[in-house]
């Protein structure tokens, strides 16, 4: 809001600079984000505007006397507040649903929607642009001077936190105003000239013939007032505010109005704020009341007073804050405070009250009554509050709580968690960090079919940006967008892993989410390729497969294994399916070409994604330690040549080996393999081995060695065709 | 003959200390020392001597000889250093060329802050607590005391996926979550991804991570609240780092506090970092509200507590110099090589 400080100052009984005020505001509660030099649009007046950023919570503070009122408690100084008393002779006409007085008849439908409707009849103004002093004021708050009628009820607003609308009494269908549920379907035309169709959720002023405002947010075009206007009526109500709230927002308006409605305006202002504009428009306009003022409610607006134990406010807040320092504090925030004395303690109290140090204040109370402008007081703890603001946060004391609760120290997950990001980055992988959110175009350039899991994915009902309209079912989304991004850079090595939530659901109820880690490798993992040949220096399937074996060595998870594995958007000949004990965890390959060219990559980038839940689960924090052999192990080399397919893979060669090779077979390595037409044959291929044996307790001689490897090329010819070649 | 070996010692020694090479090193100790040498045929002159001479002649013959070959050894020795020199000089590499060793990677610039972050309050006895990105309106809002239909709620920004189901926009509703299934002392820290419907830009994103903390036990006071956040700025900036607290509002602490840390770049007297204020706005704290605390089912006059929340990003940002929110998000080698 702005709150220009000449305006300010005229309410407070005491000499501050601008920017000690709004340092003082602004440590008090209430923020001042800048202060602004200003001119108005003739040149003839000058201030300085304290900008200030209200908390929802404080509608209070949304009028020049509410700030003042605020800034007076903080400086400890008097507040000299405008007259807005009504005279004894002209005492409102009181009523709790329908009042006729004169010309004029008020009826609430609604008592929920509007718990109290004044109004009052000004006759004879003479409707012309506002004198400067207030033009310059309204101009100084940013409202656009509109003529004197209204701007004296702008004025009053401002002034007080009341907003006020002011009707052409003539054009009042028999002067009888009804304020009820607007009809579902109803139209009415609101002053900034729109056709608002309204619902029955909607709160209207109406007269006999239909809705002439919508109440608390605009008025009507056919009712307001005009330059020939002499009689008015200003009406002056309190609305419920999540009512103006779900009007404001379903037709996307917001006003002035709404915005101090929104947030709660005392219900006793009405009159005041009545009396307060009845008296300047018979300054700047003329006029005079045609007849005492109408007041139509539900009942008396009161509050309950609020107990509150001076003891609590130190327990609470740390302090060591006198009875009689609290209620000073209380009061000047205006609240009458009346000091009691508990009976004696008794079973009743808590803990902390029989243990607190100063017996006296333990006993002592003290009862407050809050105005109805401060809604938000509504307990014990909301005057701690208050306590402390006055006080001043900075006051406080400054220590730490002692420790009853132990160590702090990271579950195994999170120890786990951490171990995963540290061999991925000593793998040389970049952790990236990308939205949660993707879009339904990434899932067709990652070829996802129809029926894929992955397009069960939860949609945003407003996303913040094109493509991110679902929530991520794959990392791998995220990894290529940064690939490409990168690529554009005309950088090509590019080496990124991500660990992030994975979202699965219909949207009826919360999704299952699923901690994944995904990494993409394109290009070269060296921090210099100079001489290196290609297969040192690029990373492909066989350097990401590598990492990821190295991170489930170093998680401790023993039975993992690859088969040939499918995946929309991998190289079908180049994709594994990575298992633990046989359960399918995830898969690494290399990206199809369709998902290369959608993602304008310049070459075929390494891929893999895992579910890190079902990793981790399998996962062990700490190795057990092997004993180191004693005896040295006795080596041979095995060549093998046999079919070339994948019932013929490296796995079902070193298991047909392991299966045959007995307990003395410690170790099984392929350290060779090619596939040339001219030396092994067509469709053939060959398989170097090294097989290690060692016996636990001796050394092992070379007929033992000998009939092992017999059984072991038995079985592989036998199980696998395949022939030992010599070398 | 005493003569004849002095002269053939002296001319030894020459022939040995000036041999420039292995070859001629053996040439001169073939020619003094070998079996058909000088000093052989010297000795083999021996029996020409009377018998009485033999023993102190052969004596000198044996000094001589041990002198000559320590001699010999110390010049082969030279001379194999020297030689494996000129080998070593040929076999040289350009040691200048750069490292060829595969890159090892940094911790991202924004989960680094996040562990120095977490640091800190795992040793001030803080366990690390998670929850759900996804979440509903109990957990969200209604749990968290915001009232229903409340200008409160527009500030949160949340994105919706149905009526019920939202993206979180703060780490606080793990609080509830965690005090849902224990009993005070409770002291833990949330890390988290928030969203919140921010147009992306230089300063904002949807997307982005909060620090959430809570301590609820008996006796904890606002003085606690402050000593806490202190002892973390202290624990991020260094230990001239003063804290500021300045009322405000959020619907689940009472009361409330907006946080500042005295400006790191400036040390509070106003630069370009703290936009001349002296103070960086960290995030929102206060003492939880009872409330919250009833809601959870716990004792509100036997326990209270403090809960606050910070924002990652702007912390990173302001510690690596990284000027624009986007770059974090954005996956960029050229970035993510410097951490």
């Amino acid at each position: 809001m702005r709150v220009p400080y000449s305006w300010l100052m005229e309410y407070l009984d005491t000499e501050v600079a601008a920017g000690e005020l709004a340092e003082i505001l602004t440590m008090g509660g209430l923020e001042v984000e800048e202060i602004i030099d200003w001119t108005s649009a003739d040149g003839q007046a000058t201030d300085q505007i304290l900008i200030t950023s209200v908390t929802s919570n404080r509608g209070d503070l949304l009028s020049m006397v509410g700030v003042a009122r605020h800034a007076a408690a903080l400086l400890g100084c008097a507040l000299k507040l405008p007259d807005c008393s009504i005279p004894q002779t002209e005492q409102p006409v009181m009523g709790e649903r329908d009042v006729e007085q004169g010309d004029t008849r008020i009826t609430i439908d609604d008592l929920e929607g509007c718990p109290r409707y004044s109004a009052l009849r000004i006759t004879g103004v003479e409707v012309r642009p506002s004198p400067p002093w207030m033009a310059h004021r309204l101009e100084a708050a940013g409202l656009r001077p509109i003529s004197n009628v209204v701007d004296a009820t702008n004025y009053a607003m401002w002034e007080l936190g009341q907003p006020l609308h002011a009707f052409d009494h003539r054009l009042i269908v028999q002067g009888h105003i009804i304020v009820r549920r607007a009809a579902d379907g109803e139209k009415l035309v609101t002053i900034d000239g729109t056709m608002r169709e309204l619902t029955s959720a909607d709160l209207v002023i109406a007269d006999p013939k239909g809705a002439v405002a919508l109440a608390g947010v605009m008025g009507g075009r056919d009712t307001e007032m005009r330059d020939r206007t002499t009689d008015v009526l200003i009406e002056s109500a309190h609305f419920a505010p999540t009512m103006i709230r779900r009007t404001a927002q379903r037709l996307g308006m917001s006003s002035e109005a709404s915005y101090r409605f929104e947030r709660h305006v005392d219900p006793n202002l009405t009159l005041p704020a009545l009396a307060r504009s009845a008296q300047l428009i018979a300054e700047i306009a003329g006029g005079s009341a045609a007849a005492p003022a109408i007041d139509v409610r539900a009942g008396e607006f009161t509050r309950e007073p609020i107990t509150l134990r001076p003891a609590r406010t130190n327990h609470v807040l740390g302090t060591e804050l006198s009875t009689d320092e609290q209620i000073e504090l209380l009061q000047r925030l205006g609240f009458a405070v009346k000091p009691e004395k508990a009976e004696a303690p008794g079973g009743m109290e808590t803990e902390w009250l029989r243990a607190y140090p100063d017996r006296e204040q333990a006993l002592e109370r003290l009862t407050i009554s809050v105005p109805t402008r401060r809604p938000d007081l509504e307990r014990e703890i909301d005057l701690i509050e208050e306590i402390a603001i006055v006080h001043g946060y900075s006051n406080l004391p400054t220590t730490l709580p002692e420790n009853t609760s132990g160590a702090g120290v990271r579950t195994r997950r999170q120890k786990l968690d951490q171990r995963v990001s540290e061999v991925m980055r000593g793998a040389g992988l970049c952790e990236n960090v990308s939205f949660s959110m993707m879009g339904r175009r990434d899932l067709d350039f990652l070829c996802y079919p129809e029926d894929a899991c992955e397009r069960e994915a939860l949609v945003l009902r407003d996303p913040a940006a094109e493509n991110q309209e679902l929530m991520r079912t794959t990392l791998l989304a995220g990894l290529l967008d940064a690939a490409q991004r990168n690529v554009r850079q005309r950088v090509e090595d590019v080496a990124l892993f991500e660990i992030g939530r994975l979202f699965f659901g219909d949207g009826s109820a919360l999704p299952d989410e699923r901690h994944s880690l995904a990494a993409l490798v394109m290009g070269s993992a060296r921090t210099s390729t100079w001489n290196l040949p290609d297969e040192y220096e690029k990373m492909d399937f066989y350097w990401l497969k590598g990492v990821l074996e190295q991170l489930m060595r170093r998680l401790h998870i023993a039975g993992v294994s690859f088969e040939r594995g499918e995946h929309p958007s991998l190289h079908p000949g180049r994709t594994a399916q990575v298992l633990i004990d046989g359960e399918p965890v995830g898969v690494v390959g290399e990206i199809s070409p369709q998902v290369q060219e959608a993602y304008d990559l310049p070459e075929p980038a390494c891929v893999l994604e895992i579910d890190l839940d079902a990793v981790l689960a399998r996962a062990r924090l700490l190795a057990t330690y092997a004993p180191l052999p004693r005896l040295p192990a006795a080596i041979r080399d095995l060549a093998l040549v046999l079919d070339d397919d994948d019932r013929h893979s490296a796995t079902r060669v070193v298991e047909a080996t392991r299966a045959a090779g007995g307990e003395l077979l410690e170790h099984v390595e392929v350290f060779d393999v090619y596939a040339d037409r001219e030396r092994v044959g067509e469709g053939r291929k060959s398989v170097a081995l090294r097989l290690s044996f060692r016996h636990p307790e001796r050394t092992l001689t070379d007929e033992e060695v000998d009939e092992a490897m017999g059984r072991i090329t038995q079985n592989l010819g036998s199980k696998l065709r395949a022939e030992v070649r010599t070398w | 003959m005493e003569h004849r070996l002095r002269e053939m010692a002296e001319a030894a020694r020459r022939a040995l200390r000036e041999a420039t090479n292995l070859d001629e090193l053996e040439q001169a100790r073939a020619r003094y020392l070998g079996r058909s040498g000088i000093l052989r045929d010297i000795q083999q002159g021996i029996r020409d001597l009377a018998k009485e001479l033999r023993p102190q002649f052969g004596r000198l013959i044996n000094e001589t000889r041990a002198e000559l070959e320590a001699l010999l050894e110390a010049r082969r020795k030279e001379l194999e250093a020297g030689q494996s020199r000129l080998r070593a000089a040929e076999s040289a590499i350009d040691v200048t060329l750069p490292g060829r060793a595969q890159h090892i990677a940094g911790r991202h610039p924004l989960l680094a802050t996040l562990d120095d972050m977490l640091e800190i309050f795992l040793g001030l006895g803080y366990t690390i607590a998670e929850g759900p990105e996804v979440e509903n309106n109990y957990y969200g809002f209604e749990a968290l005391n915001y009232p229903p239909d409340h200008p409160a709620m527009d500030e949160q920004m949340t994105f919706y996926i149905a009526d019920d189901v939202l993206l979180r926009s703060q780490t606080s509703t793990v609080q509830i979550r965690v005090m849902e299934t224990q009993e005070p002392p409770v002291r833990v820290v949330v890390p988290g991804r928030c969203f919140r419907r921010d147009t992306l830009d230089a300063t904002h994103s949807h997307t982005f991570y909060q620090l959430e903390g809570l301590c609820v036990d008996e006796g904890i006071t606002m003085a606690d609240l402050k000593g806490t956040l202190l002892a973390f700025a202290r624990g991020m900036f260094g230990e001239e780092a003063r804290v500021r607290f300045r009322p405000d509002f959020f619907p689940f602490t009472e009361p409330s506090a907006e946080f500042a840390v005295s400006c790191f770049a400036c040390s509070g007297e106003g630069c370009r970092v703290c936009k001349g204020t002296g103070w960086i706005e960290l995030g929102g704290s206060g003492m939880v509200d009872p409330n919250v605390l009833a809601g959870v089912g716990y004792d509100t006059e036997r326990y209270t507590g403090f809960a606050f929340g910070v924002g990652v990003e702007r912390f990173a940002m302001n510690r690596y110099g990284i000027p624009d929110m986007r770059l974090l998000y954005s996956g960029d080698m050229r970035m993510l090589r410097q951490f």
